[in-house]
């Protein structure tokens, strides 16, 4: 445990030393466009790791890493802030429960009767959880890994992909957790590390012969980082040469880590009729979720939703296309009519 | 009330930064020497921009504004306890009119052209226009690759709103009559006034732009290209110059665009009409050609090319943890013997030199790494940037093109100008600003230094 947090230190104490200070991220960096301070920029944040402080700029990095795409001298910006950061214990047992969806379920529909700030928060944003569905079928050759917020709140999605599935004739089996990138945004690596190989065990991972399937684009990023091979839902209806018609004016949203790998451009690959796309201004902008970010920095995350919300009102569209659930969570206070590919199957 | 009390009251309580988060405004792209503000005020609006500035210098209090901070002359650090006012919240564009538009002075310059009706654009655009601010643009007079034709920000600034350092506003923004009073304010770097609003110049977009990259075995060479091409009467919109250390450093950044790996690589830009493009673009190869150079092409890569010599600067970053940038000017027909210079004090001084500059201007950008945490590193560095600063001058060059004096130029500004022009400058500081309560530290060699540091001796030479 020492030699790990020893090599993070210095991992991040590199990339820390690779900013030259020229600013170039800022702009990209949602926190700074709404609060153009500073303090809340990736290079104010850099610097304050750099110089020791216990900057308040730490607490609201939305870990979208867009800052990463912007900055010229390759700094992995995501090795200095999750050595930063470290999960405080009510932020522990969150992502204990995101580990565990069926205790998600439970516990989010308790926390949304209550009436403290979470509650009312929770209630904001979400209509009602359901129980995730369970699905197993002997011998799969797909796994479907809906992500542990499409599991508890978009439930309709996981059945929907299912069906789909089914109907083209592989035998399916569903894998309800957490990818681990929640515990990372929080700096908990190794509890991050672990929830991935509790939802993935290795011979899973290791074996040739079976697809994963992932409904949740940021996890598809992440897993992928971590060196799974595993495809995006649209990635996977692709390679199926299966498209899908939208039927009115949509905009997609790029979801800001599979944006990082490059993997949402594909997905008006799936759609059939594209003349009825339009583009919203920087569509990978940060959608204000951050994960639980909205939950726990409540102003902050208003300010980006709302900014992000003018850029997808801005594009005149009726539907946003988005396949990370947490960005759909927010998205949908444009009050436009928010979706996974996956709901058009 | 103190006067802390009295800014939080002006811009609410989060928009005052006091105690050791203030030293996140404690430098700038200039990283060799880190300052010390002794608080941050972020203003939201013009009026709170105005009512700080009053109650700071009412009690006679050094201010420094700041924009977004990307100076790579110091020009933004507080050197010794000054009050940074940031200005990056004024970014409200006013209104698009003909081809004019009034914006805040915080606004990133690459928004001005990113909102402006689709056949107007705004053409100074220094390498850092995704983030640099127009207020620092203004007050630095910045370039960038479109200088060559366009002009450096001092052509494209119709009009300002100032608060003067006795805290009255000065709108300059309409001014009729021979004189130009509020030409002053630009290059001034927040000495004479804070700029609150700007009225800028649009450009048509022209019908057509093209790009010719070459290669050369010499960068000699490539520097006789540039003279050519402008003695055979082409006026490029952009001619940019690599040589091999910078493609190096790039190669091995996020700006890695498989450019070739060869002595020295000129990128050129031609806009206007198509015929007139068409008709240049052959010129541009001939003078290429006739000087040893080979025209590459890009193959759909132009945009990467281009993206590439913007991330420059920075991308240095992914071979070297710090760099002093230089600034010089020469004249285009010195270029050959600059960059012949340049390489020999390489080579005597055994230091790494990369070289990326608008050659279409003379402009030079000689990169110099250093190990920050090596004092005699960045003193050795700093040494060598003065020694080609000095060649420049005695070609009859300039020691910054555009990125200003600061805190970095201080001594070199000295050997450019002779005494008198100093001491005119002075009178004009003298006359705004009685009581140096502005960007104080700037432009001006000081009587005394603020504290015993090693940078700043070197930099001011007080040894
Ligand atoms: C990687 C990189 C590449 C660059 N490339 C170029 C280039 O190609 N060409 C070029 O010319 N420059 C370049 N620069 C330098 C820099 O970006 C410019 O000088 C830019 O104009 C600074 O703008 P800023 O908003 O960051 O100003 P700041 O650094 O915040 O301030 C610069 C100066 O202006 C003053 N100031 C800022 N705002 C105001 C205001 N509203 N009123 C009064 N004074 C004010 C400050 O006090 C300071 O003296 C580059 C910098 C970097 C880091
Ligand atoms: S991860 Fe996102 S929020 Fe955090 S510093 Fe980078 S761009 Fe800003
Ligand atoms: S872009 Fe990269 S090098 Fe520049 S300030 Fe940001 S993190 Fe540092």
């Amino acid at each position: 445990m020492r030699g790990t947090q020893r090599s993070d230190t210095i991992e991040s104490e590199r990339e820390v030393n690779k900013c030259v200070h020229c600013g170039f991220c800022l702009e990209s960096c949602p926190t700074y466009v709404v609060t153009r301070s500073e303090v809340h920029s990736p290079r104010g944040r850099i610097l304050s790791v750099k110089l020791g402080l216990d900057a308040e700029g730490i607490e609201t990095c939305m870990y979208c890493r867009r800052c990463e795409i912007a900055c010229p001298s390759g700094v992995k910006y995501d090795k200095i802030i999750t050595t930063a950061r470290r999960p405080d214990a009510f932020k522990k047992l969150m992502l204990k429960t995101l580990e565990r969806p069926r205790l998600l379920y439970l516990g989010t529909s308790a926390v949304m009767k209550g009436n403290g700030r979470l509650s009312y928060r929770l209630r904001d944003f979400i209509a009602s959880p359901e129980e995730p569905l369970e699905h197993e079928e002997k011998d799969p050759d797909v796994y479907l890994i809906p992500g542990c917020i499409t599991s508890t709140f978009f439930r309709g999605t996981v059945e929907k992909a299912l069906r789909f599935l089914q109907e083209k004739g592989f035998r399916v089996k569903i894998l309800n957790g957490c990818c681990g990138l929640a515990h990372y945004s929080e700096g908990d690596v190794k509890g991050g590390d672990e929830a991935l190989n509790k939802l993935v065990p290795s011979h899973i991972k290791s074996s040739g012969k079976v697809t994963l399937v992932s409904l949740s684009s940021n996890c598809t990023a992440h897993m992928r980082e971590k060196g799974m091979n595993v495809m995006d839902f649209h990635e996977f209806m692709k390679s199926m040469n299966y498209h899908v018609r939208i039927g009115n004016k949509f905009t997609i949203h790029y979801p800001c880590h599979a944006n990082l790998l490059g993997i949402t451009k594909s997905l008006a690959d799936v759609i059939s009729d594209k003349e009825n796309m339009v583009q919203m201004d920087d569509p990978s902008f940060e959608c204000g979720a951050g994960g639980a970010f909205f939950l726990f920095n409540e102003k902050m995350s208003d300010l980006v939703i709302e900014e992000k919300n003018r850029k997808v009102k801005g594009s005149g569209a009726e539907i946003v296309i988005s396949t990370n659930p947490s960005c759909s969570l927010t998205l949908k206070k444009s009050g436009k009519k928010v979706l996974h590919i996956a709901d058009f199957l | 009330m103190s006067l802390k009390e009295e800014l939080k009251e002006i811009v609410g309580e989060k928009w005052v930064i006091t105690g050791e988060e203030s030293s996140l405004f404690s430098v700038d792209g200039f990283t060799a020497y880190k300052g010390d503000p002794s608080m941050v005020v972020l203003p939201g609006n013009e009026e709170e921009a105005v009512k700080v500035v009053r109650s700071i210098v009412k009690r006679g209090e050094k201010v420094i504004f700041r924009g977004s901070g990307t100076s790579l002359s110091g020009g933004s650090i507080p050197v010794d306890g000054e009050i940074v006012v940031g200005l990056s919240r004024l970014n409200r564009i006013e209104e698009y009119k003909g081809n004019e538009v009034i914006v805040g002075p915080g606004i990133a310059n690459i928004m001005v052209t990113k909102n402006a009706p689709p056949h107007l654009f705004y053409a100074p655009d220094p390498a850092s226009y995704s983030v640099s601010s127009i207020g620092g643009n203004i007050s630095h007079d910045s370039g960038g690759i479109h200088v060559v034709k366009y002009g450096p920000t001092f052509n494209s600034v119709l009009g300002v709103k100032v608060i003067l350092p006795d805290g009255d506003v000065e709108d300059l923004l309409f001014h009729n009559g021979q004189l130009n009073p509020m030409s002053i304010f630009i290059g001034a770097e927040g000495t004479l006034g804070a700029v609150i609003k700007a009225r800028l110049k649009l450009f048509p977009k022209p019908e057509s732009r093209v790009s010719v990259f070459a290669t050369f075995d010499s960068v000699t060479d490539a520097g006789k290209a540039v003279v050519e091409i402008f003695r055979k009467g082409v006026v490029p919109s952009a001619l940019e110059l690599m040589d091999r250390n910078i493609i190096r450093a790039i190669e091995s950044s996020r700006y890695k665009a498989d450019l070739p790996n060869v002595s020295a690589m000129l990128l050129v830009e031609l806009d206007g009409s198509i015929p007139q493009v068409k008709e240049e673009k052959e010129v541009v190869k001939g003078a290429i050609e006739d000087n040893s150079g080979r025209i590459i092409d890009a193959k759909g890569n132009e945009d990467e090319f281009w993206k590439a010599r913007k991330g420059a600067f920075p991308s240095m970053g992914a071979i070297s943890p710090a760099y002093v940038t230089l600034d010089c000017t020469v004249p285009r027909s010195k270029l050959p013997n600059a960059l012949e210079s340049i390489e020999k004090i390489s080579r005597e001084e055994n230091v790494f030199i990369a070289n990326v500059f608008h050659a279409g201007d003379g402009n030079l950008h000689p990169l110099i790494p250093y190990d920050p945490n090596n004092k005699e590193s960045l003193l050795n560095a700093l040494r060598v940037g003065e020694k080609i600063s000095k060649i420049a001058i005695t070609m009859g060059g300039v020691p910054s093109g555009e990125h200003g004096i600061g805190i970095e130029k201080i001594s070199i500004e000295e050997m450019y100008y002779s005494e008198e022009e100093i001491a005119v400058m002075k009178r004009i500081k003298q006359t705004f600003d009685p009581n140096n309560l502005f960007n104080p530290w700037k432009i001006f060699r000081p009587k005394s230094l603020p504290r015993q540091d090693d940078v700043l001796k070197v930099m001011w030479e007080w040894e």
